[in-house]
């Protein structure tokens, strides 16, 4: 496994699945706060966390060459001036600031070096793979972090996170980070989120650093309300082979419920299963069948999904397999 | 105020722990809490308080060979069983 420094780190968790081409809302807020693992990264090896003060300059930004994305986020805040000097919290908060111009270069500036360690790559998105989509060749493009590199990497988050013991500096900040970026909900399930409240509370009252990030807000709460808004839509609806609204009225948001069209009947599954397999395997996408059966458990580029039988009904119904994102 | 080890740290040490097995082995924290819990992996708590950390390179043997035997297609009891006759006894521990 390579050696990468903790923005890099988050940057691949945070970027994993985001569309590659538009600057999306759920991309600004994974961006905002890969600015501010930046930030953290730089006021750690400086040892700054604990600093009353921390004073960004030009000099920052030339002894930090190595690091494009650091260096992208020292212009973001220094912008005209010379230097500029704040608490840390205050130069967090700073990236809320950050323009779409300035964000999508920060986002260059990570995922370009990220590329050509070959830990990142841009794939088609998966919604590609829908009739709609497949039928009309409509290009559509998202990122994709190292399989491998994803997993250790937020699996030993978890077990950092959920494990009693002492937490590390890079997890009490990347726990700040989810919780900025409103991705605890990816990585923990309902039952483990009562668990990272406690371990929060815990770390809220006896950890400085938590302390002090903890109080801080980086998010738009407009951008957050979005977010929130198409995560709620997923929980709304409950049937026995899945959860949400997207269920049933799967238009509301695409990106979670893709249809795929098969020619099997509905009383083949391996057939029916075939057909999908098929279809990502057109699309590039990497897969593996976790549980086979009716409703059979993909994992297809680091994210799960069920494949549910089900029909369209246009002028003609058309069988086919719908992969919906399976809840945690 | 701790800093989370490097993996060439995490590699040269004798014990490792739950987090850093998953970095190290790529395994999913789900399934070494499972292993640990069903007494497959070695691991040493010194006191119940204090956390469980896990000898290395037993542990890292232990996983690929839990893996191999899964991918022959052995059953979780199966495997468990094969341990143990192999003279793996994690109350050694």
């Amino acid at each position: 496994m390579k050696e990468l420094t903790f923005a890099q780190q988050f940057a691949l968790i945070a970027l994993n699945a985001q569309d590659s081409l538009h600057m999306t809302t759920v991309k600004k807020i994974a961006v905002r706060c890969m600015a501010a693992a930046a930030i953290l990264e730089w006021a750690m090896e400086e040892d700054g966390l604990q600093s009353e003060f921390s004073t960004v300059s030009k000099q920052d930004v030339e002894n930090a060459a190595a690091f494009p994305h650091r260096q992208e986020v020292f212009r973001a805040l220094l912008k005209k001036k010379g230097a500029v000097q704040m608490p840390l919290p205050e130069l967090l908060a700073r990236v809320t600031h950050f323009s779409r111009r300035t964000l999508k270069k920060i986002e260059h500036a990570f995922s370009d070096p990220l590329k050509g360690m070959d830990l990142l790559e841009e794939i088609p998105n998966l919604l590609g793979c829908d009739m709609d989509y497949d039928s009309a060749s409509v290009t559509m493009r998202e990122y994709r972090s190292d399989p491998a590199t994803y997993t250790r990497l937020t699996e030993g988050m978890r077990a950092d996170v959920l494990e009693d013991g002492e937490m590390a500096d890079e997890t009490v900040m990347l726990l700040w980070l989810l919780r900025e970026s409103s991705c605890i909900y990816d990585f923990f399930s309902k039952e483990e989120r009562k668990r990272v409240g406690q371990r929060m509370a815990e770390l809220h009252r006896a950890n400085r650093l938590a302390k002090m990030l903890f109080a801080v807000d980086i998010h738009s709460s407009l951008e957050i309300a979005v977010k929130n808004f198409l995560r709620s839509k997923k929980e709304v609806m409950e049937t026995p082979t899945g959860i949400g609204l997207d269920f049933v009225f799967p238009f509301l948001e695409r990106s979670q419920s893709v249809f795929i069209d098969i020619e099997a009947w509905f009383e083949n599954k391996e057939q029916r299963l075939q057909d999908v397999e098929a279809r990502l395997t057109k699309y590039g996408h990497q897969y593996t069948v976790l549980r086979r059966g009716a409703v059979p458990l993909i994992q297809i580029d680091n994210v799960l999904y069920e494949a549910v039988p089900t029909i369209r009904q246009l002028k003609v119904p058309v069988q086919g397999m719908r992969l919906r994102k399976y809840p945690l | 105020m701790s800093r989370q080890r490097s993996i060439e740290k995490i590699q040269a040490s004798d014990y490792v722990s739950i987090g850093e097995l998953a970095r190290l082995t790529g395994c999913r924290y789900s399934t070494l809490k499972f292993y640990t819990e069903e007494g497959m992996l070695p691991f040493e708590q010194p006191e119940e308080n204090l956390t469980r950390r896990f000898p290395r390179e037993e542990a890292v043997a232990r996983l690929q060979e839990i893996q191999r035997l899964k991918a022959q297609g052995l059953s979780i009891p199966e495997i468990k069983a094969l341990l143990e006759t192999k003279g793996f006894h994690p109350e050694e521990f």
